[in-house]
């Protein structure tokens, strides 16, 4: 297997981190040597050639290969095994409605959610349990990880270059979480979106911060989502008045009283997209009284329709926490589910 | 102990966010606008149109608004780019 990319050699650890922080490759913290044995490694597991086209970014029209996908891989701490779903997130990425130019460019400040559903999340050991949105596990903060090494290095987006970011968010070092799907009785999120339940999947969404809420005070459903929906109408208020593609993080305490309620995840999305929404005039409110003009009684759902919502089981065992995660831009990118797989001679699903 | 490491860009990119060499003069210019759409950006170029014909003597100023604020300047736009002498981007929130 004959490697493309141009090598350098440095004399120990600290000169590898040195050459790499100075010229502007790693996220500010240490990076793996991305060797010619450990990048072979990775191609090898994902049983693909060093230039085999993985897609076309849509920005700048730049070729995007497995061989540099792996180095990037390399870099944020994967192993071969994880690689595969760093590819299968990049392909999701480059589908145009998920709109990669906006998404990684914009002021905005958004970060790549990756959620995986399927096998492959026993596999890796990525927990959807304790500590889901932060560092969980291995598995999940080293792919959220290479996802970001790989936009820093194969497209510019790097802070004041591409990535126009104004504050950013955390999420931007890592966004990778499970759904804890062995112990929920909702259909996974990737079975909702159409992939086949045992099918591994990738799940990617341009989303801002996690927005905490907690509500130990209740057992009726009703009175659980309506904690959700007053989140999410805040986030239509302070943030964006546009419809789109919000997620839910629903941790086993507060899920429990759901399911043994016999709610079902569309049960729930059709409930959120009714209590959702605001009218423009409580722009005035919170301050934005000059964008509300003659349209103060049109009214905002947070999502265009039910299916919009991606609802996710995850989170440790114990406290009535949930969070949402709102869209970056809603109506102009949206989230992409993509099977996980080797596919050589076809276009991925849409 | 040596490291062999590889470089993780794309090598044959140009490197992005580089500005064109600026003009020896604004005389006579053709300057194009192209705005994101947003409505900050209306009273900004209007403003920057009349300031580059009366203080500067630029010829003539062309405006253009992309479609999508978040998405890159539409084709037709970018094909108009070469009949410019320089352009107004990237501005506008």
């Amino acid at each position: 297997m004959q490697l493309a990319s141009k090598t350098y050699d440095a004399n120990d650890i600290s000169a590898v981190q040195e050459l790499y922080h100075s010229s502007g490759w790693t996220d500010g913290l240490p990076i793996v040597p991305p060797t010619a044995e450990a990048v072979k490694a990775c191609l090898d597991w994902a049983m693909m050639p060093p230039d085999q086209l993985i897609g076309i970014e849509p920005v700048r029209g730049l070729a995007i290969t497995a061989e540099k996908l792996a180095i990037n891989a390399v870099m944020a701490g994967c192993l071969p095994m994880h690689f595969p779903v760093v590819i299968t997130a990049w392909m999701a990425m480059m589908q145009d409605e998920f709109l990669m130019h906006g998404a990684t460019a914009s002021t905005g400040g958004c970060a790549v959610l990756v959620v995986l559903n399927g096998p492959i999340r026993l596999e890796l050991g990525a927990s959807g349990t304790f500590n889901v949105l932060g560092n969980s596990d291995r598995a999940t903060a080293v792919i959220g990880r290479a996802v970001r090494l790989c936009l820093i290095n194969l497209m510019d987006v790097r802070p004041g270059v591409i990535d126009r970011s104004t504050l950013g968010h955390p999420g931007k070092f890592s966004y990778c979480l499970a759904e804890d799907e062995e112990d929920s009785s909702w259909l996974p999120l990737h079975e909702q979106r159409g992939v086949e339940r045992a099918a591994s999947a990738v799940t990617v969404l341009a989303a801002g911060a996690p927005r905490q809420l907690m509500n130990e005070w209740t057992t009726e459903p009703k009175e659980i989502l309506e904690t959700f929906a007053a989140e999410m109408r805040a986030n239509l208020r302070h943030y964006s008045i546009h419809p789109g593609t919000y997620a839910l993080i629903i941790p086993k305490q507060l899920r429990e009283h759901l399911q043994v309620a016999g709610w079902t995840k569309t049960d729930i999305a059709e409930f959120i997209h009714e209590r959702a929404r605001i009218h423009r005039r409580e722009w005035a409110d919170v301050g934005k009284g000059a964008v509300v003009r003659d349209r103060g009684d049109s009214v905002y759902p947070a999502m265009e329709s039910p299916d919009q919502l991606l609802i996710v089981a995850a989170g440790g065992p114990a406290g009535g926490f949930g969070a949402v995660i709102p869209p970056w831009l809603g109506h102009k990118s949206h989230a992409v589910t993509l099977p996980l797989g080797v596919c050589v001679d076809c276009e991925p699903p849409k | 102990m040596t490291f062999r490491v590889l470089d993780p860009t794309t090598e044959k990119a140009p490197p992005a966010g580089i500005l064109a060499p600026r003009l020896d003069t604004l005389e006579g210019k053709t300057i194009g606008f192209i705005s994101n759409g947003k409505e900050g950006t209306k009273g900004f170029f209007k403003h920057l149109d009349q300031m580059l014909r009366d203080e500067y003597g630029v010829a003539k100023v062309v405006s253009r608004s992309k479609s999508n604020y978040s998405a890159p300047a539409d084709k037709h736009i970018v094909d108009e780019i070469k009949g410019w002498d320089a352009v107004v981007s990237g501005l506008g929130d």
